[in-house]
């Protein structure tokens, strides 16, 4: 590691740790322990934030980061407006060393970090026709004036014919029921196959880095293989050559017995 | 060589510090004597000094530049923390255990150690938790493996849900649907973007869950959705005050697919009093107006 790239790291560490170096606050804040002056700076730091968002969101070409966008922005939004009553109440507050002007300037801050804040676009998209309440039909009239005698006479009795319509549509109704259980079972036999192939997504990547390892370790494997078959190689023949000399040694002494049991 | 754990970490500790005799340390040696006697302390239940041993043989492989081991130590030394109820070493180590992970080019252990972390700490420190969530997700997201965060974006937000923090895990769900778009997983996308809206409508905020809506119709796979088609009904019900509609709705099948906390939340839906709610149509518009 070169020395460049040490004090970079260095830099970046102290950068990501001096709101601990208290000495450095104190510089940077004389009224380190006014707390409006500390939420002021916390809720400005989070509007030119937002509006960094809104500018990217501006040239945002991805719709379902835009729409997570979207939410950041109206969210965070949310937030800080619920924070202004707090900087209000805060900004009227007297403080040790603070002027009246000042103290007076405090509560104009605040009333034009409101302002900034409710400026904050909310790009949302505009709306899809799809949940607009139904107009109801005005002219349709309902007969009311049936008279009681027809209600009690024979006008209601039940006949063959509407028998076999009331038991038809009691049998279709029953289907129904049947045919809806069925959707909603095919509708959450869908809903796993689509769950499943997505895992099955998610799983391939992990299978091909699985392979590829195995792969390596087989032809790892192969080559040690081979190494260690060279050595015991090696190794037997440097034995058999061996046994063989012991072997010779023995052959010339019997040869060299006969010899002189002969002689 | 002696068996007693307390007597391999002083030997250890010796073989670490340099002397006269001695001008390098033996972190090999060292590390070794560290693994056994966490081992030896592990067996005889004595964890603190275990967890100890650990984090001196994860530093031990860490200085021999073996990273993976070093991690593997600290998560098990995070785990016996765990035991310990320590919880803000837990989530150190594991955060010590992701970094070297990092360090070493592997991004998904390096996410299940915070993820590990995170669900360690969902009860005892929420705001913990969350935050390592995200700090997971990142690390996959820029690593380019969205399609592995899915599960943390989902646990987090339910983190958000338990905690009752319902805007944030809307958002967080949206944040998911980012995921899954990258990675065409359109099931995925479809019900986030529902959960985010049954979100909304549970924290009775119907003007944010109607421009949810308008902004995720901009999506044509959420459009074609049947999760799209649920959402338009919950709103309709919801601008026409019709509370058997809204129940009818949430207990259908698009709905009881979502995760199990959504499926709470949209079976207690509606929250307030929906008759209240009118539709503002034309209120802001103008009659002069003629542009």
């Amino acid at each position: 590691m070169g020395v460049i790239d040490l004090i970079t790291r260095v830099d970046s560490i102290c950068k990501k740790y001096e709101k601990y170096d208290i000495n450095r606050q104190r510089d940077a804040n004389v009224s380190g322990d006014d707390a409006f002056s500390r939420l002021y700076s916390a809720v400005e730091y989070a509007l030119e934030t937002v509006l960094q968002k809104t500018e990217d969101l501006s040239s945002e070409t991805n719709k379902a980061k835009a729409v997570a966008m979207n939410a950041e922005i109206r969210r965070t939004k949310a937030r800080l407006l619920e924070g202004i009553p707090k900087l209000q109440r805060l900004s009227l507050k007297k403080v040790k060393g603070l002027s009246k002007e000042e103290l007076d300037a405090r509560n104009d801050l605040v009333l034009s970090l409101r302002d900034k804040i409710e400026a904050i676009p909310e790009s949302s998209a505009p709306v899809v026709g799809g949940w607009e309440a139904s107009t109801s039909y005005s002219n349709i009239r309902f007969d009311t004036n049936v008279s009681d005698d027809r209600i009690g006479s024979e006008y209601f009795q039940p006949t063959g014919e509407s028998d076999q319509f009331k038991q038809e549509y009691e049998m279709k109704r029953i289907k129904q029921a049947r045919l809806d259980y069925i959707a909603e079972g095919l509708d959450t036999l869908k809903n796993m196959a689509q769950d499943i192939n997505e895992e099955l997504d998610r799983q391939e990547p992990l299978m091909d880095e699985i392979d590829t390892k195995i792969d390596k370790a087989a032809t790892d494997l192969k080559s040690t293989n081979v190494r260690l078959k060279d050595t015991v190689t090696k190794l037997r023949s440097s034995r058999n050559f061996c046994i063989d000399i012991i072997l010779l040694c023995i052959l010339l002494g019997i040869a060299a017995f006969i010899y002189n049991s002969v002689k | 060589m002696s068996s007693d754990p307390d007597k391999m970490m002083s030997k250890a500790d010796k073989m670490t510090k340099l002397t006269l005799t001695r001008w390098s340390a033996d972190w090999r040696g060292a590390t070794e004597l560290y693994e056994q006697a966490a081992n030896g302390f592990r067996a005889s239940n004595k964890y603190e000094k275990a967890k100890v041993a650990l984090e001196k043989a994860s530093k031990g492989q860490e200085m021999q530049a073996s990273p993976w081991d070093a991690a593997k130590h600290m998560e098990s030394a995070a785990a016996l923390a765990q035991k310990l109820s320590i919880w803000n070493e837990v989530a150190d180590f594991y955060r010590k255990a992701s970094e070297l992970y990092v360090e070493c080019g592997r991004a998904q252990p390096a996410s299940d150690a915070l993820g590990k972390a995170a669900r360690a700490l969902e009860d005892v420190k929420p705001d913990d938790a969350i935050q390592l969530y995200t700090d997971a997700c990142e690390i996959l997201e820029e690593d380019g493996r969205d399609q592995m965060a899915f599960d943390l974006y989902r646990a987090c937000a339910n983190v958000y849900i338990k905690l009752e923090k319902f805007t944030d895990a809307a958002t967080f769900f949206l944040r998911l649907g980012v995921a899954a778009d990258k990675c065409d997983a359109t099931n995925s996308q479809c019900k986030a973007y529902l959960s985010a809206i049954i979100l909304y409508l549970y924290a009775h905020d119907l003007q944010q869950a109607e421009k949810c809506y308008n902004d995720c119709s901009q999506i044509d796979a959420f459009l074609k959705s049947d999760q799209s088609r649920s959402a338009s009904r919950l709103l309709t019900a919801y601008n026409e005050g019709d509370i058997e509609e809204i129940k009818k709705v949430a207990s259908a099948s698009t709905v009881s697919n979502l995760d199990h906390m959504i499926i709470k939340l949209a079976r207690k839906l509606p929250t307030g009093d929906v008759t209240a709610i009118q539709m503002n149509t034309n209120d802001d518009l103008d009659e002069d107006d003629l542009t």
